[in-house]
């Protein structure tokens, strides 16, 4: 299939020149996901956070903090400080939710720290929905934080890629809560330090680089 | 819409004292609208555009600095800035830069000015900034200010960084520059057996490699300083200060007697612990001994003043301020006079006029001071008067205030008078003076006794009342003086047509409106039965015994204070670009809105002497 070939081409080389611009030029979704655990395939979301970043701000506007309905709450709430009562009063439809992230990520670049994890959710309730096929590009703080410690062979401790130890050291300050959208901001403001040290010049592909790829989102595995 | 609560953004902002005059509402309006930034150490911040607008830093610290690269503040968490951007559109061209590495919330432009508007606690906290050039915000940086603070005299080993971050000569350059970053500093000591053999900067970094496109493998010694200026680790930080500015460098090694580095000091350590204090320049100077410790300690008095400004203290605080740390220092070079030459031979009372009696001095105020004694002295008396005074008047000049070009100083003989010479020169101005004889006596009827018994002057001063209260034509001859001069309202409609700006036009603030104002005070206040010295208590006195309507006396009153304001606004300025005091203003340097309210009061001023002259010249002219 010659045309669909030359498509594919064509997308690479746009793809490729788009990734030269500057960070800057592109917008993102930062996200974060709260999980009953660490198992996608076990374990079920009970909150998103997220904030975008336009212009290379972080846009507390944009900032959203999502409870699903019918999530599991259980043992958890030690950890995210949700209840039952607030599932039941704000909890949101996964499809409607799902629907508005899938809108949102149509044009930005998803964030998160450690992607693996989110991801592997993320595909995990688009299967759930039955969503079509949808391909996004992705970041990984963490993945960006490893890369840059090899290269520069720093070694970094046990635990020194967690989010808070990335912070610390760009000087950020330390947040008390680790709710999905505390964790998503924190997530983005790593990421402006992480693009702050590469430089005035740092582009989409150099980030890409360091942490970051591309994934498709698929209905049927 | 979800309404966002992000609890650690809101649990920070509601710490800040103005937003915490909002509510839940307004807070949240506002923080929809944050924008969130960071910004790398040394870059400077643009405040354009969408940028134009009020930002607060939530971790870093950063500083402001004029045009010209003067420093205005230094800020950190928790501290505004941008209000001047927002409020006046940045007249001063204030320039932000990242002196760490700096997460700052952006508040949009639009929401802030709402605030401002709808919330009047918070509106009057930034309003405040439409008077002064920059405002601190933050509670910790008045805390700063009460706390002790760094003296001359501190060891340098009490703020001296010991951590230090070493190097040998061969690293390559990229390993230190790696472990600079890691340590956050700007500057690396290169030491060889302990011992130093030089210093690289962050600058060092910059102009040697990375300007030249250098190497990142080059090697330490190649690039580093060798041999950089040091000091030991026994000296003062008086010394430090004085070594870093002459050797114009911001980073100092503090070595022992063997050589060894054993400590780091910057500017920034310097700066950090130079929260001066009124109180405490007076301890330091009454503690003195000797004519130069003083005069070294005088030399704060500016930073002192620069301080006071911009840490917002009103103008008229700042004026007492200054005069009440003259007459600490008048008093003890006369104590310094005494156990010099012997005790006196007899009582005598040291005055001050002018400025430094009234209460509104400011940097550059010259000295106008005499001496009242108790009886006619004898020759060998005269004499011993005369030390005294030329001491008290060369060393107030050696601390920097400045001889009375006019020689109205007490080591002038014409101005060592008995009381009773004292009320007879008194009666003679007020009965036969000229307005000629007056332009000159005027500031004598602004008198104060710094050092001896004040009774004696009370009755000075009462009788000079009551001769004033019988000769209304005196008062009449003093409003001619004070109305010969007008305030420059010409002046704006040539500067609006000049836009080539071949020609400076400059403003003296003080001769063309502050001395206007004092002249028509000192008219109004020696028409009361109560005498009053400072300006602002001589129009309330007035007002009070109503010898002046309300209009006219409020008026005078804003009048003053604003140009007060601006004066001292002015100084710093000029003090720190160009180290000089001079009070001539650019009114290039004002925004529109300043250069109305400039206006405003120059025609308030011309109103004023319009109506004393139909108060004290009707039936005279």
């Amino acid at each position: 299939m010659p045309a669909g070939l030359l498509q594919h081409v064509k997308n690479a080389w746009e793809n490729y020149q788009a990734n030269q611009k500057n960070w800057a030029e592109w917008d993102y979704l930062v996200l974060d996901i709260e999980t009953s655990g660490l198992n996608p395939k076990q374990d079920s979301i009970v909150s998103l956070g997220w904030v975008c970043i336009q212009d290379g701000l972080i846009e507390l506007g944009s900032a959203r903090h999502i409870v699903l309905e019918n999530a599991p709450i259980d043992e958890q709430v030690g950890i995210h400080m949700i209840t039952e009562a607030d599932v039941q009063s704000q909890g949101k439809r996964q499809e409607s939710v799902l629907r508005y992230l899938r809108q949102l990520l149509r044009n930005r670049v998803l964030v998160m720290h450690h992607a693996p994890m989110e991801l592997g959710f993320l595909k995990k309730i688009w299967q759930q929905e039955s969503f079509s096929n949808f391909s996004l590009s992705w970041l990984d703080t963490l993945a960006i934080e490893r890369t840059k410690a090899n290269r520069s062979q720093q070694p970094i401790q046990e635990g020194g890629f967690r989010l808070d130890n990335c912070r610390e050291r760009y000087g950020l300050p330390a947040y008390a809560g680790h709710d999905a959208l505390t964790d998503a901001l924190a997530t983005a403001e790593l990421l402006l330090a992480q693009v702050a040290y590469q430089g005035p010049d740092c582009r989409l592909h150099d980030l890409n680089q360091l942490g970051g790829g591309r994934t498709r989102l698929s209905s049927n595995q | 819409m979800t309404a966002i609560d992000i609890p650690e953004v809101q649990k920070f902002v509601s710490s800040i004292p103005p937003f915490a005059h909002l509510n839940a509402f307004e807070m949240s309006q506002l923080l929809l609208g944050v924008s969130m930034l960071y910004v790398r150490q040394g870059q400077t911040l643009q405040l354009s555009d969408k940028a134009a607008t009020v930002h607060l830093i939530r971790r870093g610290a950063c500083e402001i600095r004029t045009a010209k690269g003067g420093l205005v503040d230094q800020i950190a968490d928790g501290e505004c800035f941008g209000m001047s951007t927002l409020l006046e559109q940045n007249p001063q061209g204030l320039q932000v830069i990242a002196l760490e590495d700096s997460l700052v919330y952006r508040f949009d432009k639009a929401r802030f000015e709402e605030r401002l508007d709808k919330n009047e606690a918070f509106g009057l906290f930034f309003e405040h900034t439409l008077h002064n050039r920059l405002r601190k915000v933050s509670r910790t940086q008045s805390h700063e200010l009460a706390s002790p603070a760094l003296q001359l005299s501190t060891p340098i080993t009490h703020i001296m960084t010991q951590n230090l971050v070493l190097a040998s000569p061969n690293e390559t350059v990229q390993a230190i520059a790696l472990r600079m970053t890691e340590a956050r500093v700007s500057s690396i000591l290169v030491v060889e057996e302990k011992r130093l053999q030089g210093i690289v900067t962050d600058r060092d970094l910059r102009s040697r490699i990375l300007a030249v496109g250098g190497s990142a493998d080059s090697l330490v010694r190649d690039v580093m300083t060798e041999n950089p200026v040091v000091l030991l680790n026994d000296a003062l930080v008086m010394q430090a200060q004085t070594l870093m500015s002459e050797s114009n460098i911001h980073h100092l090694p503090i070595v022992d007697d063997d050589h060894r580095a054993v400590g780091m000091l910057t500017a920034a350590d310097l700066l950090r612990h130079q929260e001066l204090s009124p109180l405490l320049l007076i301890k330091q100077i009454n503690r003195q001994q000797s004519l130069e410790g003083v005069a070294v300690v005088c030399k704060q008095w500016p930073t002192l003043m620069i301080n006071l400004v911009i840490t917002d203290m009103k103008s008229v605080d700042v004026g007492k301020v200054l005069a009440t740390l003259s007459d600490n220092l008048t008093r003890r070079l006369i104590e310094l006079a005494l156990e010099k030459l012997g005790p006196a031979p007899m009582d005598f009372q040291f005055l001050v006029f002018g400025s430094q009696a009234r209460e509104d001095q400011s940097l550059g105020s010259d000295q106008d001071n005499a001496l009242m004694l108790e009886r006619e002295p004898t020759v060998e008396e005269s004499q011993y008067f005369a030390n005294l005074s030329d001491y008290v008047c060369q060393g107030l000049a050696a601390c920097g205030i400045r001889l009375c070009p006019g020689n109205i100083m007490a080591s002038n003989p014409e101005w060592r008078k008995t009381k009773a010479q004292w009320q007879n020169t008194f009666s003679s101005w007020i009965r036969n003076s000229t307005p000629a004889d007056l332009l000159h006596a005027s500031i004598f009827f602004d008198i104060r006794c710094i050092y001896g018994q004040e009774d004696d002057l009370m009755d000075v001063i009462r009788n000079m009342l009551s001769e004033v209260s019988k000769n209304s034509v005196f008062l009449a001859t003093m409003t001619r003086g004070a109305i010969a001069s007008k305030p420059p309202l010409g002046f704006f409609r040539h500067f609006l047509l000049e836009s080539s700006g071949e020609h400076k036009h400059q403003l003296d603030l003080k001769h063309q409106g502050l001395a206007l104002i004092n002249d028509l005070a000192r008219l109004y206040g020696l028409s009361c039965q109560t005498y009053r010295i400072s300006t602002l208590d001589r129009l309330e006195q007035a007002l009070k015994e109503k010898k002046v309507s309300k209009d006219t006396a409020r008026n005078l009153m804003d009048a003053w204070e604003q140009l007060n304001e601006l004066r001292l606004g002015t100084q710093c300025s000029h003090w720190q670009s160009l180290g000089d005091v001079s009070s001539y203003l650019d009114p290039k340097d004002l925004s529109p809105l300043e250069r109305k309210q400039l206006k405003t009061t120059f025609s308030m001023i011309a109103d004023a002497q319009e109506m004393a002259q139909q108060n004290f010249l009707r039936g005279f002219s």
